[in-house]
């Protein structure tokens, strides 16, 4: 008789466990190949750690690891979980809870929902930035006191300074905090009760010393770390290299502004402009990329029109006089109307006119190539020609950072940071302020004096750097000044006085801030 | 608080018409009659069909189906002559016609119920349900007839609605009782409890979520416990109620039931009773729980020492007092200032304060501040009614509209005559005990400020609060103040006023005395002085604050909603559980309960008030990328589709009809907010969820009848 069924039966199914198991030990050696987590790369005694497998060196490499992007939230990878794969559904609905919430002006609700939003998209940089405007710039001035409305400024720094923690490389999210700081504490219209509220927020300074307490100090050191953030993985993102650079030093530039405009004069003041000249100078002798495929330093401007010169010079050696013989055969192949249009006054032209000018001045125009083409001796063209690439190179250099500067305002500032450091205009601004105060209380007599001597003063700047002349914000203040001297004057029976030390201010910006 | 819809009809106009006190039958001396008499024909008429046959015969049933017929056909008549109004002779139309004939009956009815008695909730869920039953009947009519015959379908029809007259007669409370006891047990099998151990996870790592740092942390604590109690709560509902019939018919222990004598009446009501007793027991621990979270997460102290007070000067106190600051807690500090007679006035921060007690003394003085007062409270508003007037002193139906996207509330143009008004109604002296409002009595509001230009923003803008006796038209300012945007401002209004008159005599007047119309009523109106500049209000804005109530019992009433809920869910589920698989049955209570959760959403799409027009349309946008504003190519495409979508939205009408609105039942704003829930709203509330309630036993009652187990 043969073994019974059951006892067959029971050996076939422990072989096939037996089976089993092994199979499952022959698979774990791929599976771990595959996804052993790596261990810290460099432990705090400096050991390396292990990589890891083949998942963990991609996301080592390709920087795609949470701790890589920043601080790991227990929080936000709950609420991942949780979600069970329908996180993109969940953010919607909150999204537009929030924004049912921000309608309907409930700022506690919509506070929490951006908190939850936050926690399911953590490195959402956009999430991040968005959500923390809207709570300084909209949410804010939804509200009447100026108190309340800076409490909801602050909520968005604080907001945006969580999203820099877990995005701890990311650059923009720094530069934003500085930006709110700076720019929407130190410029909006409640300013001045702003920066005192910002002053003496503990809370937020925690053990920053009071003198560095300033809005625009504080704006600074946040442009600073978002600088040090900048690398090859992780670039500046929406703003050029000029803009993103330029808002430490103009930090400094509004901060000995405000300076002023509190009332502190004196060595304070000029020190303060100093080092807005100094941080600027630093600025514009950083390297920007531009759009040529070249780099480029704000401050070699100068440089390169003053060797494009010579380089021209040095080729109009070569060739005397050709330059000006080319000039005289194009403008000889002009027609009788471009000629009559490049001759006539340019507030005298006529639309047809200004067309027809702006073509033959391009056409007229003669390039240093031409010149180096058109030099008879062979040797001498050679020459000619290297000069030309030369000088072509240096005038498009030139060219080219004049363009990068434009968005900064680069030598408005440079010029202003020169202006301001001196004594005379530190001590014009003092009597300005000294002007506006007696005026203030009501004392005309000590404002008049104050405001006489305020003339003098920038009288003196002006002449010494005419250039400042075109300043728009100094013309403005200085026409409020003049306005409220002439109703001043007229108050105490006095003529103004003809000619005005300050004609020449009133004929360019008299119509401006009226 | 934002109330959109703010209601307050009291609950017997609401529910038998604004003239019931003039109703014949609905007079106290007749319902003191009325009622023990109905009682005594109810009792009567259940003893004597218990007692009665327990088989209903052919003949009755036919009867029955007759007179159900005869009476619905006679109501079809009368509606289609009302609304065809077919012409008879000259001007008579079958409309006129039965207005003449009916109008004894409508005479009497406005006698016995009160003018206008066609307003009131009760007679229009008795109609809606008669409409319904009719429906019922006339499609288990058209059904039976098809099998059967018309004859017979007619007898069958009437004896089924006897025996259900009969059944609920002889429904055990016993059996039902018992029922209710399986339940129970069995929800304890299926691991109900489980959702009491998420609940508690949730608590557990709340407090991620949670900040206590929030300018409202009460609010959001509370509207969190309350918000995730409800949803778990529901979803238990859900599974339990939907999984249990199929579960028991698939398991075939129902058919164990069915065979004793039990009604399908008491496996209803007994399946319900029993979820709801183990609902109830979940909810209130959930609640226990919620509690003790809320004030565990609020609690807090600060401290304050002497060495931080600073002397200062008060203008109009007298004596030097100290002012300082507290240790910075939970996000917030408090500025304290103590009189010279050591008094503290704590500032409130974050809708509360503390009481301070003193350690020591001189400058070693440490000040303890204590647990936070005022945090959970439970305001008794009296709202009145509000209108405004225009700046040329007119009526008008709503203020200005300074182009905010939200228009719950209206404005008032400052610096001129345009003000927003306040009927307030039983204002007296029992409302504002003088015990408890000796000097003055509170009155809360939130203004919104909208500046036109900004003007000293270091400085609030400025507005006005008057009385005035409605009846004689004398007014007197009580104040001016400056408006802060968003946060409640209390405004104590004297017990006695100095009015001012034009010879710059002053007078004291009595507010409850002389200010209150015979009727009870006083006027506050608000204006904004500020030219320019707006104020913004809406009815709910301005209230007074009579008293608090106890805040743990509003908790409770807050709870009692989520458990109304429950009921309902519970009710709905083991309704159609009763005819549906359980996947089916799963899928449509969710419906209902979503459904029923964006009940306003359903209200407007049904109504086409929605941009974008229906399905149809909105998928024929959907696919072809159009904007929700541009009108639809003319065509027969887009004719069929608004067709469709109209034919959609009375569907949806019909559904969204009879959904049960949950947010009727969502009270857990009111306790957030720190309102008290009047026992008005709370009537109102369990009236409705009865309304639901009684049809979705009595529909589960007959699909289970019609169901071969249930026979």
């Amino acid at each position: 008789m043969s073994a019974p069924a059951p006892f067959n039966a029971r050996r076939r199914s422990l072989a096939w466990k037996i089976g089993y198991l092994a199979a499952i030990g022959v698979l774990l050696m791929p599976l771990f190949l595959l996804s052993h987590p790596a261990t810290r790369a460099v432990d705090p005694q400096g050991q390396r750690g292990r990589p890891g497998g083949y998942l963990a060196r991609l996301r080592q490499e390709y920087r795609l690891n949470q701790a890589d992007i920043g601080q790991i939230d227990p929080t936000t990878e709950t609420i991942r979980l949780t979600t069970l794969g329908m996180r993109g559904v969940a953010g919607n609905l909150l999204w537009s809870k929030a924004n049912d919430y921000q309608m309907k002006k409930d700022w506690t609700n919509l506070r929490a929902t951006l908190e939850q939003i936050s926690r399911l998209q953590p490195h959402s940089i956009g999430v991040w930035r968005y959500q923390a405007w809207n709570l300084s710039y909209n949410v804010s001035v939804a509200f009447d006191d100026y108190r309340d409305k800076y409490y909801w400024v602050m909520e968005g720094i604080k907001f945006m300074q969580r999203g820099a923690e877990l995005n701890e490389h990311e650059p923009r999210l720094v530069w934003d905090i500085g930006w709110f700081i700076s720019q929407k504490i130190g410029r909006a219209d409640e300013a001045d009760l702003y920066r005192k509220l910002f002053r003496q927020d503990d809370e937020f300074h925690g053990s920053r010393p009071p003198e560095k307490r300033d809005n625009w100090l504080v704006g600074k050191e946040y442009f600073h770390e978002a600088e040090q953030r900048v690398d090859a993985e992780h670039p500046i993102r929406g703003l050029s290299d000029a803009v993103f650079f330029s808002n430490a030093p103009m930090c400094q530039f509004y901060y000995a502004q405000a300076l002023e405009k509190d009332g502190t004069f004196g060595d304070a003041a000029v020190r303060a402009w100093k080092q807005a000249a100094a941080e600027w100078r630093e600025y514009g002798d950083l390297e920007m990329p531009t759009i040529h495929d070249v780099t480029v330093r704000l401050n070699d401007q100068e440089m390169w029109e003053r060797q494009a010169r010579q380089t021209a010079a040095e080729l109009d050696k070569l060739a005397p006089g050709l330059r000006e013989k080319i000039a005289r055969e194009k403008r000889a192949k002009l027609s009788a109307a471009e000629l009559a249009a490049c001759e006539t006054p340019l507030e005298k032209r006529t639309p047809e006119q200004i067309r027809l000018a702006g073509d033959a001045e391009l056409r007229l125009a003669v390039t240093f190539n031409e010149v180096a083409r058109r030099v008879s001796d062979s040797r001498g063209r050679r020459a000619a020609l290297e000069l030309a690439e030369q000088a072509t190179h240096e005038a498009d250099m030139a060219t080219w950072v004049r363009q990068a500067r434009s968005p900064v305002n680069f030598e408005y500032w440079r010029l202003r940071a020169e202006v301001e450091q001196t004594a005379e205009a530190v001590a014009a601004h003092k009597a300005l302020y000294d002007g506006d105060q007696a005026f203030a209380h009501g004392d005309l007599i000590a404002a008049r004096e104050a405001y006489e001597h305020a003339i003098k003063l920038w009288r003196t700047v002006l002449d010494r750097f005419p250039a400042f002349m075109e300043d728009i914000n100094t013309g403005e203040e200085l026409m409020r000044v003049i306005r409220r001297y002439r109703e001043m004057l007229k108050q105490l029976d006095e003529p103004f006085p003809k000619p005005f030390i300050l004609q020449d201010i009133i004929d360019k910006h008299g119509q401006r801030g009226e | 608080m934002v109330i959109e819809n703010l209601d307050t009809t009291p609950v017997a106009p609401w529910l038998l018409g604004p003239g019931w006190v003039d109703g014949v039958l609905l007079g106290p001396w007749a319902m003191a009659i009325e009622i023990p008499l109905l009682v005594l024909v109810a009792w009567w008429g259940v003893r004597t069909l218990r007692r009665g046959p327990t088989v209903v015969s052919h003949r009755a049933g036919l009867t029955a189906g007759l007179l159900v017929w005869g009476a619905m056909l006679l109501a079809g008549l009368v509606a289609t002559a009302w609304f065809l109004a077919v012409p008879i002779a000259g001007e008579t139309t079958t409309r006129t016609l039965l207005a003449a004939l009916l109008s004894p009956v409508a005479r009497g009815l406005h006698l016995l119920l009160g003018p206008e008695w066609y307003e009131g909730a009760l007679y229009r869920w008795g109609l809606v349900i008669l409409c319904l039953l009719a429906a019922v009947f006339g499609v288990g009519w058209l059904v039976a007839a098809v099998r059967t015959g018309p004859v017979e379908a007619t007898a069958r029809s009437g004896r089924a609605l006897l025996e259900a007259v009969l059944d609920l007669a002889r429904t055990s409370p016993r059996r039902v009782a018992a029922l209710a006891w399986l339940a129970f047990r069995d929800s304890l099998r299926r691991k109900a409890l489980v959702v009491f151990a998420v609940f508690l996870v949730l608590m557990a790592f709340a407090g991620w979520f949670l900040s206590p740092q929030s300018d409202h942390p009460a609010r959001l604590y509370l509207q969190f416990v309350m918000i995730a109690t409800g949803y778990l709560m529901l979803l238990m509902a859900l599974f339990l109620s939907a999984l249990s019939l199929p579960g028991d018919i698939k398991d075939r222990t129902l058919t164990t039931i069915v065979t004793k004598p039990v009604r399908a009446t008491e496996i209803v009501l007994g399946r319900v009773l029993g979820f709801t007793l183990i609902g109830t027991g979940l909810l209130l621990g959930m609640a226990a729980v919620s509690y003790v979270f809320t004030v565990r997460g609020l609690d807090h102290t600060h401290q304050l020492t002497a060495a931080t007070l600073h002397d200062e000067v008060v203008p109009g106190r007298p004596g030097t007092w100290k002012k300082g600051t507290t240790s910075y807690v939970h996000g917030h500090k408090h500025d304290v200032s103590i009189s010279p007679s050591g008094d503290a006035v704590v500032e409130v921060q974050q809708d509360h304060w503390h009481d301070v007690t003193i350690e020591g003394s001189g400058d070693s003085a440490v000040y303890h501040l204590g647990e936070p007062q005022g945090l959970l409270v439970a305001r008794v508003p009296i709202y009145g009614k509000l209108r405004f007037t225009n700046n040329q002193g007119q009526e008008v139906e709503r203020g200005v509209n300074v182009g905010d996207e939200w228009t719950y509330r209206s404005f008032l143009l400052g610096g001129g005559r345009a003000s927003a008004i306040w009927t307030f109604a039983g204002i007296d002296r029992e409302a504002f005990p003088e015990s408890m409002f000796p000097e003055a009595i509170p009155v809360e509001m939130t203004i919104e400020v909208f500046r036109s230009h900004k003007g000293d923003v270091s400085k609030p803008i400025l507005g006005r609060l008057w009385v005035r006796n409605p009846q004689t038209g004398r007014q007197i300012d009580v104040r001016n103040f400056g408006a802060r945007k968003f946060a409640t401002d209390v405004e104590w209004i004297p017990r006695t006023l100095v009015e001012r008159k034009s010879d710059g005599r002053t007078e004291r007047v009595d507010l409850l005395g002389e200010m209150v119309s015979d009727d009870g009523q006083l006027e506050i109106g608000l204006q904004c002085l500020e030219p320019g500049q707006y104020f913004g209000v809406a009815q709910a804005d301005l209230y007074f604050r009579a008293r608090d109530a106890s805040f743990l019992a509003n908790y409770l009433k807050g709870f009692t909603g989520l458990w109304l809920q429950m009921v309902l869910v519970l009710a709905t589920g083991v309704m159609l559980s009763t005819f549906l698989s359980a996947p089916v049955a799963i899928l449509a209570t969710a419906a209902v309960v979503i459904g029923g959760l964006c009940s306003t959403y359903v209200a407007q799409l049904a109504a086409g008030k929605m941009v974008g027009g229906g399905p149809f349309e909105s998928f024929i946008r959907i696919v072809t990328q159009q904007n929700m504003i541009t009108d639809l190519e003319p065509g027969l495409q887009t004719n069929v589709a608004l067709m469709s979508d109209k034919l959609m939205q009375g569907l949806l009408w019909i559904v969204s009809s009879v959904l049960p609105a949950f947010e009727q039942f969502d009270l857990a704003d009111s306790v957030a907010y720190g309102f008290d829930i009047s026992w008005m709203v709370f009537g109102k509330c369990l009236l409705r969820a009865a309304a639901f309630f009684l049809p979705a036993m009595l529909a589960g009652y007959f699909f289970l009848k019609v169901r071969e187990v249930g026979k």
